[in-house]
Formats: structure tokens, C-alpha cells, sequence
């Protein structure tokens, strides 16, 4: 059955970039407070926050960070607690907050993430991302994450003959997006010829077919039916969830070309919501690398396998297209502080649905599908959102 | 070989250039990387196997940022190769030129092989057949 009882009543993004001088907390804080007093949600009305963090131990050095993070930004005393899932972070953070409103034991809960990437060299921060894979049969042979789905578009090329040059049309889509977005860490669009510029990373993946490491926050309220009017006339209801894992090693998958976990996760989503790929008016998906967004379009249905590249090519998944994809940027252009990018992802799906999207609105609103998955595709997690009055 | 199986020993015996996998004792399979349990019975009781040393191409990389431990080795191949006993591993790929992997081609066989790293490690590794 499609859940019925929870509502996203408030969202903010935090710029994502290199945050000079601000740290973990108090870009977590700017987070909450964006989703709650700014939003005239008053900071007493929150029962308990679900924290979406990756890995502050190495980025930040601190643990137990769901209560210090809650208590620097005004909420000292609810109940708080840390989701970890690498790069699923944030989303699984979200559907814990999810049952825990269906459950009926909280009205009113807060979402809120943050990752400070920056403050660690590029190589540290290389280091903290790579224990997201197996580091005993992985990483430690130097397998790096850029490494890893390298390899899944050398299959994916091989099996559907997906080029460079597909991949970086998804490069050149996200910044074209991300142009026209303040919260976005690169605001300039590039060329299909530079985002073939052959920097190789791990081959076939070039510099541009990355994300960056960032820093940002990004915070939701989530309430019941009956609490939803008091906060705004629109609220955007969530449908659906799943969740699924995978193997950690690529090397025990069957099928390199698809992430099994997002197949799995977006077709309990999609029964739960009692819809299909047809009835999403926009997707947003993780696009850790360029690859990932073609793989992931296939992965939760929007295309058939295979031919998530001729829809880029196409521009079925531009902004103004019949299948919007990433419509503000995405990971690869907005960045991806990790813990935070579950989060954020909603924000973008939240602001798309009631149609305060700015200059990166899509025409059709009224139901959207988010895909947020960790490390190598180990963890995915896939929601479903429609606005209230549909 | 009849000592139960533990990773710190399977990644020791890569190091000894004498790799050997799991093998579940109930159903036979053969596993590796190690697994505490069976990917096809559920079994949890494994035991070594020694394996044929045959593998086949199934996709791979090449890496060229690696995180420090790894840079002077940059650039290298990393590859899945299915074992000739039906499971997949990671392992350097050699015999082949990092600057031209366009002309690598899927599927093709290989056979086990080790590289001594640059980092003081022994990989798993494979070469064209």
C-alpha cells in the first residue's frame, strides 16, 4: 500500500563547494535552521533527527556526531541518531525518519546532514571515500573508487556500446543544469569537447566524468497528515520507499552493467507507491560519476538497459525533456559532500514538486523518484514522492 | 589443508604466491574472495582449494590518480576475471600496455599470475594466456 502518512513540509540546501572557514557543525546547523525557524517551523516542534553523515572520523575527527551536531544547532536533549551508509547516508537517514513517522511514534521529525570534505588533503579525503569499498580484497590493491565504475562502463561499453562521448553528455547536462543553480559548486557550463579532455582518472573515466569532493548540508521536515497544515498549504507526500544491499566486492556480482541493489530498491518503491517508471515526471539520481546516472536511469526502470545513453544523447532526460534527469545539477556538478547528498537529493525532488525550482523548474510536477545508492552500489535506497494535492 | 580457512591466511598465501580459495565443505563451491558464508547452499563451513590457475577476462580499469600508497605504481590495470572454477576476483592485469587498454579485449583467457608492488604487497594477478 502506498504509505500514507508522511509529509516533507520544509527542505534546505546549504551551498555545496569548498566551505572556507565553516565547519562540520556549523554547516549542519545552517541546515536546520534553514528547514525549521526559516521555514516557520519552530525548532520545539522536533521530535527526534535522523543524522546523515559518512565518515567525520577521518574527514573532521569526530564521532558520535548525531548528538553534538543536534546540540550546536538548537535541539539539545531530542533524540538523535546517525545513519551511515557511505554516500546512502543521507537517504537511508530519511527513511528511518520515514517508519519512524508511519510507525506513529513521532509527528514531527527533522532530516538533516552534513559532510566537511575540505578541510583534509585531496589524498585524505581519497582515503576516507575508498572505506566505502572492501578494503581488505579491494582497496587493497589499489582499486579505487573512480576504479570501480571504470570497470562497470568498460562492461556497460562493451555490452550496449555506450561511448566516452555519451558519458560526458551527462557531464556537459549536469553543469548546463548547475549553470542556473546558486547552491552548485560549478556554475559554468562546459563544452562536450572539454568534457572529453583526456585526463584519465581510471580509464575510461576522464576528469569530467567525475564528482568533486565537497562540502554542504542539507535538511528536511517530515510530519503527519495532521500536523502537515499547520507548516504549509503544499505539502509533498512520500509514497514509496525501498532499500536493498549488494555484495561490497564488484567482483561477486553477476552483472556488472546494473547495480542489483537500485533494481531491487526501486521496484519495492515503485509497488509500495503503486506506480511505475511511467508515472515519475522527474528522477533524481546518483551520479557519482557519469556512468552512474546512465546505469542508474536503466536501474530504476526509467529506461530499458542499454539505452540510458541514446536517452541522454536524445536529451530525453534534459531539463526540458520528456524525462528529466538531475534537473539541478546533480552530484557531478552541485558536488557531493557524501553524508549530505541523500538529503540534498530530496530537496531538489521537494522544490521540483511544488514548482519552486526557479529557473531549473520542470514542466511536469507532480510525482518525482529519487535514487541514492552507497559506496560501489552496496547500499541503495529509492523513494517516491507526490505532491498532496495530486 | 585441513586448518579452517581464514583471511588473514588467504591474503598471506597471495603474498606467498601460492593463492588458494574457499570451498564450501557441504556444497563444493568454490569462493573467493572469502565469504563466511556459502554463496549457493548457505553453508558455513569452508575448507582451501587449490585452483587451476585459469581465468577469463570479464572487464577491467586502468588507474591513473591512486590514493598515495599506490601513485608510483599509477598507471595499472585492476580487472574482474571469473576463475576457471566459476568465481570472480580483482587482480592486476599484466602483459598488457596501460596506455592503450582500448586494445584490450573482453572474455579473452588468462592465466594466474603475482606482481610484486611497489608498495611492499604481492597482488593477485593475471596475464594473457
Amino acid at each position: 500500500m502506498p504509505l500514507k502518512n508522511t509529509n516533507v513540509v520544509s527542505a534546505y540546501q546549504t551551498k555545496f563547494g569548498r566551505l572556507d572557514g565553516i565547519t562540520l557543525r556549523e554547516i549542519f546547523a545552517e541546515a536546520v535552521d534553514g528547514a525549521t525557524n526559516n521555514a516557520g517551523i519552530p525548532k520545539k516542534d522536533i521530535q527526534a533527527v535522523f543524522v546523515g553523515t559518512f565518515i567525520p572520523e577521518m574527514l573532521v575527527h569526530q564521532g558520535h556526531t548525531a548528538p553534538l551536531l543536534v546540540d550546536y544547532a538548537g535541539l539539545r536533549g531530542v533524540p538523535a541518531t546517525r545513519h551511515e551508509a557511505a554516500c546512502a547516508s543521507g537517504a537511508t537517514a530519511l527513511r528511518s525518519a520515514v517508519m519512524a513517522i508511519e510507525s506513529g511514534i513521532y509527528d514531527t521529525v527533522l532530516v538533516a546532514s552534513a559532510e566537511k570534505m575540505t578541510s583534509v588533503t585531496t589524498n585524505k579525503a581519497t582515503e576516507a571515500l575508498a572505506a566505502a569499498a572492501d578494503d581488505e580484497f579491494e582497496s587493497s590493491m589499489g582499486l579505487t573508487f573512480p576504479g570501480v565504475f571504470g570497470i562497470a562502463a568498460v562492461a556497460h561499453m562493451a555490452k550496449y556500446g555506450t561511448t566516452e562521448e555519451d558519458m560526458a553528455r551527462a557531464a556537459v547536462k549536469a553543469h548546463k543544469n548547475a549553470s542556473t543553480n546558486p547552491l552548485a559548486q560549478f556554475q559554468k557550463e562546459i563544452t562536450l569537447e572539454k568534457a572529453m579532455t583526456p585526463r584519465y582518472i581510471a580509464w575510461p573515466l576522464k576528469l569530467f566524468d567525475c564528482s568533486p569532493i565537497s562540502d554542504g548540508g542539507a535538511a528536511l521536515v517530515l510530519t503527519s497528515n495532521e500536523k502537515a497544515k499547520q507548516y504549509t498549504d503544499l505539502p509533498v507526500k512520500i509514497i514509496g520507499t525501498g532499500q536493498a544491499s549488494a555484495s561490497m566486492n564488484l567482483c561477486d556480482r553477476n552483472d556488472l552493467t546494473a547495480f542489483e541493489a537500485s533494481i531491487a530498491a526501486s521496484r519495492e518503491a515503485y509497488k509500495m507507491a503503486k506506480l511505475g517508471p511511467k508515472d515519475m515526471d522527474v528522477a533524481v539520481v546518483h551520479d557519482c560519476f557519469t556512468i552512474a546516472e546512465i546505469i542508474a536511469s536503466e536501474d530504476i526502470g526509467l529506461f530499458k538497459p542499454g539505452e540510458g545513453a541514446k536517452a541522454l544523447r536524445d536529451g530525453v532526460t534534459a531539463l526540458d525533456g520528456d524525462m528529466p534527469v538531475n534537473p539541478m545539477g546533480g552530484l557531478k556538478a552541485v558536488g557531493h559532500p557524501v553524508g549530505a547528498t541523500g538529503v540534498k537529493q530530496a530537496v531538489v525532488i521537494y522544490r521540483e514538486l511544488i514548482g519552486d525550482a526557479g529557473a531549473n523548474q520542470v514542466a511536469n510536477h507532480d510525482t518525482g523518484i529519487m535514487h541514492n545508492f552507497g559506496g560501489t552500489g552496496a547500499t541503495a535506497v529509492v523513494t517516491i514522492f507526490r505532491r498532496s494535492d495530486v | 589443508m585441513s586448518e579452517k580457512p581464514t583471511i588473514e591466511v588467504y591474503k598471506k598465501n597471495i603474498e606467498d604466491e601460492n593463492f588458494q580459495a574457499y570451498k564450501c565443505v557441504s556444497c563444493g563451491r568454490i569462493i573467493a574472495p572469502p565469504s563466511g558464508t556459502c554463496y549457493g547452499c548457505g553453508g558455513t563451513k569452508m575448507e582451501w582449494a587449490k585452483v587451476s590457475g585459469k581465468g577469463n577476462l570479464v572487464a577491467f580499469t586502468v588507474i591513473h590518480i591512486a590514493p598515495d600508497e599506490f601513485q608510483e605504481e599509477t598507471p595499472y590495470y585492476v580487472a574482474i576475471v571469473e576463475l576457471e572454477e566459476g568465481t570472480r576476483v580483482s587482480a592486476r592485469l599484466l602483459g598488457v600496455d596501460p596506455e592503450k587498454p582500448e586494445k584490450v579485449k573482453l572474455d579473452i583467457p588468462l592465466k594466474l599470475d603475482y606482481e610484486k608492488g611497489k608498495s611492499g604487497h604481492t597482488y593477485l594477478a593475471f596475464r594473457p594466456a
